[in-house]
């Protein structure tokens, strides 16, 4: 009696909790109360509010020190990763008036100059492998010394991130092997030429549900609309 | 040599369980001590010490209470007084006190366990005791009498209406309702005592170790429905023979969600480490339930608890296994 593998299943909508990330929403950017409400059509139950630049960040903090009803069981935040002007000691300053509510906070190791510093934080950080752009934190070498740093920190595991550097999908599964231990949750997605989200395409799709068939027990946010077929 | 257990595998296909088999060993030999301590009292066939709780499951820590309880084969009667009043002097001192609610701390009735299952005699005392006899425990003093008796329940369990390739239907029923009844017990205790002590830690338990219990006993019961009527007794006894953890590591490992129980486990090894650093257990103790939510500590146990539930929930759901989920879990 083998197991039932999630890799015998057709589709990622087929998974639960399956949520969404507010990064792709472009239209209701900036309005966190709007950008909620539309990750409640993909899940109530999941969902990560991604405010990728500084000051989403701060409106982020403004918005969750107002008490706002979120149902989710699972909340992710994504961390500022474009054009960081705070140092690490001042962006942990910032993560730490988040609320306890908030599960996971994503973070892009290549901005990380002292992983140390964000081991007051300790579970909730999240680790995310990187793309074939970045210079850092893209395999489990690379990422290794972050989590060494922050043994308590969990893994964001960007399944598009590693198809990027390695379409056999064999990095992917390193990854895993490496850390399998502190996934968190997993981002999917496609990604066009130039690493920029997209929604999943039907081959990736494919190539995809045998890797993510070992991350079944965590949740998976949506960091593009779902493909409309 | 490290002995070769399901959990022990499991550990050794990630970075380990430091905290667990940390426990399992203070454990074990806090069991040789205790052993050796109450040598003195001499056996007799007709009585047993036993421990439950985290002793029972290879889990003790230093903040651990004795649950402990005297087992008698036989009515109550003579030598019984006598027996418990020269184990509280060994067991149970101060801070170690077994909980409040009278389970443990006394002696159990064997006739009591496996006389009255279901019905107005079946109370929560009883119902706790019996399923705690077969899930976790651990025996001080005369291992063979813990052993028959224990095997007596399951004969009860196992009486002539088990079917080849079918779970045990009453034995499956009582693990749940004794599940069922933990949950609606705490609710219970939270609506009559609003300013209950210890309401923090309590909830924790019930999301972690409590669930890990249960998730021990409904796996073995449900893996029974692999074989026929002559073996389904001889799998229970063995599989009830083994640790908690030991059972739960098995049905990873046999069903291939390795990636789940690596994650199930090291959630669990956290959620030990944390039970064992007498601050956060003296926090978690002294937290009262309005603060709960707000406590970093408290949800990073509610993020452990449901991490670990995720787990199971995969093992049951994501395998083989949810066949047996399907057709005799629910109903």
């Amino acid at each position: 009696m083998g197991p039932l593998l999630l890799s015998e299943r057709k589709s990622v909508r087929a998974h639960h909790p399956l949520g969404a990330s507010t990064g792709y929403m472009d239209e209701q950017r900036g309005d966190w109360q709007r950008l909620v409400e539309e990750t409640l059509f993909i899940s109530p139950l999941v969902a990560e509010l991604a405010a990728l630049t500084e000051p989403e960040f701060r409106s982020l903090i403004a918005y969750l020190d107002t008490n706002p009803m979120l149902p989710y069981r699972y909340l992710s935040v994504h961390a500022p990763s474009k054009d960081r002007q705070l140092s690490d000691r001042e962006l942990v300053e910032l993560i730490g008036r988040l609320p306890a509510s908030v599960d996971a906070v994503v973070i892009h190791p290549d901005t990380i100059s002292e992983p140390e510093a964000y081991a007051s934080l300790g579970r909730v950080v999240t680790i995310e492998n990187m793309d074939s752009r970045k210079e850092d934190g893209r395999d489990a070498v690379e990422l290794d010394r972050f989590f060494e740093a922050l043994p308590e920190a969990g893994f964001c595991f960007d399944i598009a991130h590693a198809w990027s550097l390695d379409p056999s999908m064999e990095l992917a599964v390193s990854l895993l092997d490496r850390f399998a231990e502190r996934l968190r949750h997993v981002h999917v997605s496609s990604v066009s030429g130039d690493c920029v989200h997209a929604p999943l395409t039907a081959e990736h799709e494919r190539l995809f549900l045998p890797v993510l068939a070992r991350c079944s027990d965590v949740p998976w946010i949506l960091e593009a609309p779902l493909r409309e077929d | 040599m490290v002995e070769q257990t399901a959990l022990n595998r499991l550990a050794e296909m990630g970075s380990g369980f430091p905290n667990l088999l940390r426990a399992r060993a203070y454990t074990e030999a806090s069991l040789e001590s205790k052993r050796r301590e109450l040598a003195s009292l001499g056996e007799d066939p007709d009585f047993a010490v036993i421990m439950f709780g985290s002793w029972g499951r290879g889990e003790l820590s230093s903040g651990s209470d004795d649950d402990w309880a005297l087992l008698v084969d036989g009515p109550p009667g003579e030598g019984v007084e006598e027996r418990i009043s020269g184990l509280e002097g060994s067991l149970g001192h101060a801070e170690r006190k077994p909980g409040a609610q009278g389970v443990f701390g006394g002696p159990v009735f064997c006739d009591d366990l496996i006389g009255n299952i279901g019905l107005d005699e079946d109370r929560n005392q009883n119902l706790t005791r019996r399923i705690l006899l077969v899930l976790e425990s651990v025996a001080i003093t005369n291992p063979e009498l813990h052993g028959t008796v224990r095997d007596r329940v399951l004969e009860v369990y196992l009486d002539q209406s088990i079917k080849d390739f079918r779970p045990p239907r009453f034995f499956l029923n009582d693990v749940v309702r004794y599940w069922r009844t933990m949950c609606v017990d705490f609710v219970g205790k939270e609506r009559r005592e609003p300013e209950g002590e210890k309401w923090a830690i309590r909830n924790a338990k019930l999301r972690t170790s409590r669930k890990m219990l249960f998730a021990s006993g409904l796996l073995p019961v449900l893996l029974a429905a692999r074989f026929n009527r002559a073996q389904i007794r001889g799998y229970l006894r063995e599989q009830f023979s083994l640790l908690p953890s030991d059972r739960i590591a098995e049905a990873f490992l046999e069903f291939g969600a390795i990636d789940a129980g690596l994650r199930t486990f090291r959630a669990y090894d956290r959620w030990l480490g944390m039970l064992a650093d007498a601050d956060l257990r003296a926090e978690l103790e002294a937290l009262p339930r309005e603060d709960a939510q707000g406590s970093r500590v408290f949800r990073d146990v509610t993020r452990l608890a449901e991490e670990l539930e995720a787990g199971l929930l995969t093992l049951l759901f994501d395998t083989d296994l949810y066949l047996q989920v399907r057709d005799f879990g629910i109903f």
